[in-house]
């Protein structure tokens, strides 16, 4: 791979080409300009050339040849518009008609299909199938909430064969029969128990795999769309959301486009109903005798102005979520900073941000943004501190993906069991929370038990037996990550959230970089986040201790932590919360009310009658995603567009639209109005952002491999950003379990709670813990289980994890009926639980 | 001529390794293991022993195509998947002289360097598939098998696989799915086994027959070998005949014994002594051979000059009795029940030549559904992944080539010429 | 001019020619077949099978809804004015599990072309003999999925080109011409 590019000249229809040696024919025609049909070719997957749509003629071969499976030789002669290379073509579909249904009337896909496409491009335009047809059911039959088929359409391509196991790794979808009865679908048509992310139904040429919940709503050309980016996790997946009549009707990932290609998560692909449900706030709401009461812009505004003198400074504190724009994230800084004098600002309840600003320094953020393929060119990945297969499912995608087609190493550190494990080479169960012992054994071993130059003082009486023991796991696995580490030339470290739960592993990650720097290694780390837009918000400088583009400011201010305890103490008496549910999301939830009912003014802005939106004096309505434009920074650093599809419900307004009115107030010159305006701003205020391009949202790219560089923010030149250490965490010393928390593969943050569809697909709260503790507690999947903690107690189903560390409990953090955060008490160790089978 | 394949055959207890071993068995191995491995692929090279599963490629050449790196594993597959109807060679020599497949597998597995081979075998040979169970434990116990076999340094250790019955696994890549585990389908090709096969490590895949004929080349040289029948493919030949004749059976003979010779002389003529009509002279995918091609010699060379092929060397005769449409619909509905699916001809092309069989057949043919068949057989022919399709069609167009006014008196009459 | 011909003109003058002419006109009128239909009173037309009048929804010989909903009548419809939201139902009510939510026709908009006649796919939808489509309000300009799979008072065997007897219902909101196809008689011109 690294020696010479070996180059091979080619005919195609006589235009000479010279491409890459052992480039397929199908690819090296599709550069020459010339068109071949395919079924079963996937540019990611692997070519199986079972579907003979591609055949073309090569000169001084009898037979024709599969172009999707045949590599070019230099000299060769390539036909692919001969007679007999059409007349091949339509033969094909005559014999994929044959035993076709053919009720496309019937069907959702019509109108979309590749199979309709193609007859009507190449077919035989006349049937002479006059036999009886094989019929694999009469009906329809679901194969999970989301997925119905109908085998009759099959045309036998395998792709949802293959994206399941290659690309997603569930491996739940295999082939029933033999020839013409041969069915692709779940194992004996029994229900599928797999990410339900609906990959099979996107990559499915023909109606054969189909959408549950959009199943007979419409047509494809009732559909109006728009190409946006999906609001849920730090990934940035582009797709396209389209509407019926104002309903957003679903959301479908393109092929080519985006860094996730053709492949979505079931958040992506089913969550994002919630735009058009019927509990959205639809106009301003002001507290009037203890209830909140509808009321007008003008009246809210006012309100607002009554009660918030300008430069009200240190009493004012404000919170932006994670999932607004960049556009929007960055008037609300200019609003706290500029307009009420306050440095109090924050961008998550969930963090310290101390933690977050040390998280940003170690994982180099604001040196630029790093491509997650960039990453996966390297010889070893790390994956630490991240549950990928849960958090960013289509991150663990790509991993898998291109992990399974190159020579490389993947170490995945994790204390649950997750998909990806699979695919790695190596993977380390160590006790939650011991990320900072885990990677300081690493370092330790890299260097031969010492510490290296870089890690000097930090670990200079470090013992790497400690630090084993203190993670929880044996020494030949660390020694065996060592070596894979040792041997690689280039390493990336995806870094992901649990960092941030225990931040003591910050200085760490960044201890561990330097160091193989340091020993000549070409070092990527990439954080894998959460929140569609985290890393944009804290680019754009809504964090107490920087400005946007990681800018010093004049003087740091409180964090969301800091703010309630002001308030709590009556040293903060006003708070503006954009989208943020801190109520619901803050660790100690009884504390957290207590404050913010302390204040004298809460003004929420969301789009729900949020937790934190309920306890409000002013109620401003907001929007989703998909009403309105701007950009958001996935975790690579990668600025994206997201398109307005719909009119925001009611009486509600654009989120920039609201925060530039409540400025207004103030100062009529508050602004700018458009958000390419405010986009011009940001470029000048942070650097980072100065040559972001956006021009290559709509580029499609055949081999899936974005020209990626354009897109991703440089660094920041005025970044001033210190990591702080944290004492190391301690937990309870009761309980059996130690209780951690995270995001739900179906959930992510509160909001993907008012999506049906996703509530459909987990109907009740799970706690998980590993097989082994189940069976020694006599537990099985599926029982109803108290977990009982120190300050709370709750009944959930249980499931049980067969490869995941053993001692640990994990509850996501997106259930309403039982709000992990209040397990959680400020100032207290981490929490452990005792879980006990429910009896009736 | 002197039997080398079926020699065994008859007597008693043949398949016991001390009554094999009293023949003069296993003498080839121990000369052989004296040999260097290069040595003995240059000898089954010269000794022009061609490949008897079907395609008839040369064997030396097959072994000589693997990597001689001697860090990458290698195996050796055997294909025991007997599954063309009319063939049962293959079966003779597995249930009565089991012992020698295992010593020619040895010789082979010793000659490419593979520490491990594979005896892919049918799932339905129960029966065999025990014999060459105990036969490879009887060898392991004598030395003639496992580690260090006969002092010579070469270990090497030999398993039963048994199929679950698709015809497709007679393929050889199809079979190497089947052993790892997989659907059996048939993989892209290339990389070829020899650089990629079992378990994407080097692999030969050679049928029973072929490897049995290796220790007789070992003995007695290449040259007697490749003195027997014609020049281009020598060596003994196994004839599974069957059909319409008084003597039906195994018939070893040198290659290139003629039809007639075959029929007439040796199967003792037709069955009562009715005319002979059509011989498929090669497994049902071999088109027909009809009265006026009777001398043609049965070697792969001179049949596929007749426009047809050796195959396996199963012979089936028929008579005047037989009803081609009939046959063409049976051979039809073999091909298209054992199509693995994968590829679109394939799959839905076959099962449609079957429908419009099974209506001429049953008196409900249409005009112009031999055009129809025709131009199926077409579309389907040299375009599908693997030569199960064009097996399927070359049947049937010999068929239609032949008697195709049988078929067309079929359809016009609702019923049939020959009875 | 010569005296003749005023005696001619004075003559006629006396006697009422003209007025004997044109009265025999009228009186002749009067007194031959009538061509005008006497609609709505007592007649109506009857129009032949292939006319395009109001559509109509049909159903199979067990009773099931033809339309399954796809669409492709809204599609190739060149005024949309035809309007279908599709819906699962698979108790039997159509020939397929997808019948249709809605199926609705702007008549104001539809210029009775009869494409979605021919985009139909099971035939579901037919341009019927139905014409008389004037109402008092303007909400009845929009036909629903409901109205037009009752069958039309003209059956489809029934040959058309004929003049039925039929009487004129006048009721507060509405009017009506009542043919009755057992009286036909063939037009003549």
């Amino acid at each position: 791979m690294h020696g010479v590019i070996i180059m091979a000249t080619v005919k195609i229809n006589g235009k000479e080409i010279t491409v890459q040696d052992n480039t397929l024919i199908l690819d090296a025609a599709r550069d020459a300009g010339f068109e071949i049909p395919t079924f079963c070719y996937q540019a990611d997957l692997m070519g199986i050339g079972s579907c003979r749509m591609c055949l073309v003629e090569i000169e001084g071969q009898k037979k024709l040849q599969p172009s999707c499976i045949t590599p070019v030789l230099h000299g060769m002669s390539i036909n692919t518009e001969t007679p007999t290379v059409i007349s091949a073509r339509a033969s094909m579909l005559e014999f994929l008609l044959a035993n076709h249904a053919l009720d496309c009337p019937v069907c959702d896909k019509g109108g979309e299909c590749e199979l309709q496409d193609m007859v009507y491009k190449y077919g035989p335009h006349k049937g002479r199938h006059a036999e009886k047809k094989f019929k694999f059911q009469e009906k329809d039959y679901a194969l999970s909430p989301v997925i119905i088929k109908n085998s009759n359409r099959c045309v036998q391509c395998q792709k949802c064969v293959r994206v399941c196991a290659e690309v997603v790794g569930a491996n739940v979808l295999g082939a029933l029969g033999r020839g013409d009865h041969q069915e692709e679908t779940s194992f004996f048509r029994h229900f599928l128990d797999c990410d339900q992310d609906g990959n099979c139904i996107e990559v499915c040429p023909v109606g054969c795999f189909m959408r549950l919940p959009y199943r007979y709503r419409t047509r494809p050309w009732d559909l109006k769309g728009a190409d946006t980016v999906c609001p849920y996790c730090g990934t940035g997946c582009r797709m396209v959301i389209e509407h019926r009549d104002g309903v957003l009707i679903r959301s479908k990932a393109q092929l080519g486009v985006g860094l996730n290609s053709e492949t979505l998560c079931a958040r992506g692909r089913f969550g994002c109903d919630f735009a058009s449900s019927t509990e959205r706030l639809k106009t301003p709401l002001i507290r009037r005798g203890g209830s909140l009461e509808p009321a007008s812009w003008e009246e809210a505004l006012g309100y607002i102005k009554e009660h918030i003198p300008v430069n009200i400074g240190n009493k004012m504190g404000g919170i932006a979520s994670p999932r607004l724009t960049n556009e929007e994230l960055y008037l609300f800084q200019k609003l706290l900073r500029d307009i009420f004098g306050s440095p109090n600002l924050d961008s998550t309840a969930r963090w310290e941000p101390e933690a977050t600003e040390g998280f940003i320094k170690a994982t180099g953020m604001d040196e630029g943004g790093v491509s997650v393929f960039d990453c996966m060119e390297s010889d070893s990945v790390l994956v630490i501190g991240s549950h990928l297969s849960d958090e960013n499912p289509v991150t663990d995608y790509i991993v898998r993906r291109i992990k399974n087609t190159r020579r490389m190493s993947l170490i995945i550190a994790s204390p649950r069991e997750m998909k990806l494990d699979s695919s790695a080479t190596i993977k380390l169960r160590h006790s939650p929370g011991r990320e900072a012992a885990v990677l300081d054994a690493i370092a330790l071993a890299v260097n031969a038990g010492k510490p290296s130059p870089a890690e000097g003082a930090a670990l200079k009486d470090a013992k790497i037996e400690d630090l084993i023991a203190s993670a929880g796991v044996t020494k030949g696995a660390v020694e065996q990550i060592a070596q894979r580490l040792l041997a690689a030339n280039s390493i990336a470290i995806i870094a992901g959230m649990e960092f941030l739960r225990h931040p003591e592993g910050i200085p760490e990650l960044g201890l561990l970089k330097e160091a193989l720097k340091s020993s000549g290694k070409k070092v990527l780390v990439m954080p894998a986040l959460d929140r569609a837009n985290q890393r944009g918000a804290w680019e754009m400088g809504v964090h107490p201790a920087f400005g946007p583009g990681y800018g010093p400011v004049k003087d740091k201010g409180l964090g969301c932590a800091g703010m309630l305890e002001a308030a709590n103490r009556g040293d903060l008496d006003m708070m503006y919360i954009a989208g943020a549910d801190v109520a619901a999301m803050h660790p100690d939830e009884e504390f957290t009310r207590k404050a913010l009912l302390k204040l004298k003014l809460l003004v929420v802005q969301d789009i729900f009658l949020s937790e934190t939106a309920k306890l409000a004096h002013v109620v401003l309505p907001g929007s989703s995603f998909a009403e309105k434009e701007g950009t958001f920074t996935n975790q690579e650093g990668r600025a994206q567009i997201i398109r307005k599809l719909l009119p925001p419900p009611g009486k509600a307004k654009r989120d920039l639209d609201v925060i530039r009115a409540v400025g207004e107030v103030y100062d009529p010159s508050f602004g700018p109005k458009m958000p390419v305006l405010v986009l011009d701003e940001i470029r000048n205020a942070a650097g980072m952002y100065a040559h972001v391009s956006l021009a290559f949202n709509n580029k499609r790219n055949t081999e899936n491999k974005l020209d990626n560089r354009h897109a991703l923010v440089q660094g920041s030149a005025t970044s001033a950003l210190s990591v702080t250490r944290f004492s190391a965490a301690t937990t309870e010393p009761e309980g059996r379990f130690h209780l951690t928390t995270g995001n739900h593969l179906f959930h992510s943050g509160r909001f993907s709670r008012r999506s049906g569809t996703l509530l459909g697909l987990l109907s009740a709260a799970v706690v998980e813990i590993s097989e082994k503790d189940a069976a020694s507690l006599n537990l099985k999947s599926g029982d109803k289980v108290k977990v009982k903690g120190r300050h709370y107690e709750a009944i959930l189903s249980l499931k049980t994890k067969k490869g995941s560390k053993e001692g640990v409990a994990f509850i996501a953090e997106n259930y309403d009926d039982v709000p992990v955060n209040r397990f959680f008490k400020k100032g207290e160790p981490a929490p452990r639980v005792d879980i006990t089978k429910v009896t009736y | 001529m002197e039997k080398v394949l079926l020699k065994n055959l008859g007597k008693p207890d043949s398949h016991r390794i001390e009554n094999y071993i009293a023949n003069g068995g296993y003498r080839a191995l121990e000369a052989a293991l004296k040999l260097k491995p290069d040595n003995i692929v240059q000898m089954v090279k010269d000794s022009g022993l061609r490949g008897r599963g079907g395609a008839g490629f040369s064997t030396g050449l097959k072994w000589s195509f693997i990597p001689k790196d001697p860090t990458i594993p290698k195996y050796l597959c055997c294909n025991a998947d007997e599954g063309e109807p009319g063939t049962f060679k293959d079966r003779g020599i597995i249930d009565n002289d089991p012992h020698l497949l295992v010593e020619g597998m040895a010789i082979a597995s010793y000659a490419i360097g593979a520490a491990n081979s594979y005896i892919y075998i049918r799932g339905e040979f129960a029966f065999g598939a025990d014999r060459l169970e105990a036969a490879i434990k009887e060898a392991t116990e004598k030395g003639y098998l496992g580690n260090n076999i006969q002092g010579s340094g070469f270990s090497h250790n030999m398993y039963v696989h048994k199929g679950f019955g698709a015809y497709i696994c007679g393929e050889e890549t199809a079979l190497l799915e089947s052993i790892e585990g997989y659907r059996g389908q048939p993989r892209k090709k290339p990389p070829f086994p020899a650089l990629s096969g079992l378990y994407a490590k080097p692999t030969v895949i050679n049928n029973v027959e072929t490897l049995a004929c290796i220790p007789a080349i070992i003995e007695k040289g290449p040259k007697w070998f490749s003195s027997m029948g014609p020049e281009k493919s020598p060596g003994p030949k196994i004839y599974c005949v069957s059909g319409h004749v008084k003597k039906p059976g195994l018939y070893e003979l040198p290659m290139g014994t003629t039809v007639r010779d075959l029929i007439f002389n040796h199967c003792g003529g037709m069955l009562k002594n009715r005319e002979l009509k059509a011989v498929i002279p090669g497994g049902v995918s071999a088109p027909m051979l009809t009265t006026r091609d009777l001398d043609t010699p049965l070697d792969f060379d001179s049949l596929a000059a007749k426009g047809s092929m050796l195959g396996s060397g199963a012979v089936i005769v028929m008579d005047e009795s037989t009803c081609m449409v009939k046959m063409a619909l049976i051979i039809n509905r073999f091909f298209s029940h054992e199509s693995c699916g994968k590829c679109t001809p394939c799959r839905d092309g076959t099962p449609w030549l079957t429908n419009i069989l099974k209506r001429i057949e049953g008196g409900q043919g249409r005009q112009g559904d031999v055009e129809l068949l025709e131009s199926l057989c077409t579309n389907i022919f040299g375009r599908t992944f693997c030569p199960l399709g064009d097996g399927a069609v070359m049947a049937l167009r010999g068929a239609l080539k032949n008697f195709r006014d049988e078929f067309q008196y079929h359809i016009d009459h609702k019923k049939c010429m020959a009875s | 001019m010569g005296d003749g011909f005023k005696i001619f003109e004075l003559v006629k003058k006396v006697l009422f020619t003209d007025f004997v002419k044109g009265l025999s006109i009228t009186l002749g009128y009067n007194v031959s077949r009538s061509i005008t239909h006497r609609y709505p009173d007592e007649e109506k037309w009857i129009p032949y099978r292939r006319f395009r009048g109001l559509h109509t929804l049909n159903k199979d010989e067990h009773g099931r809804e033809l339309c399954v909903a796809c669409e492709l009548c809204s599609k190739a419809c060149p005024t949309q004015c035809i309007t279908v939201i599709p819906m699962e139902d698979d108790t039997g009510r159509g020939i397929a599990d997808r019948v249709a939510k809605v199926w609705k026709v702007d008549l104001v908009r539809c210029l009775f072309c009869g494409y979605c006649e021919d985009a139909c796919p099971t035939r579901a939808v037919r341009l019927g003999r139905e014409y008389e489509l004037a109402c008092i309000d303007s909400r009845c300009n929009v036909r629903q999925r409901e109205e037009l799979l009752h069958p039309q008072p003209t059956p489809e065997a029934f040959e058309g080109g004929v003049v039925a007897r039929a009487t004129f219902i006048r009721k507060k909101r509405s009017i009506k011409v009542k043919a009755d196809l057992m009286n036909t008689k063939k037009r003549s011109i």
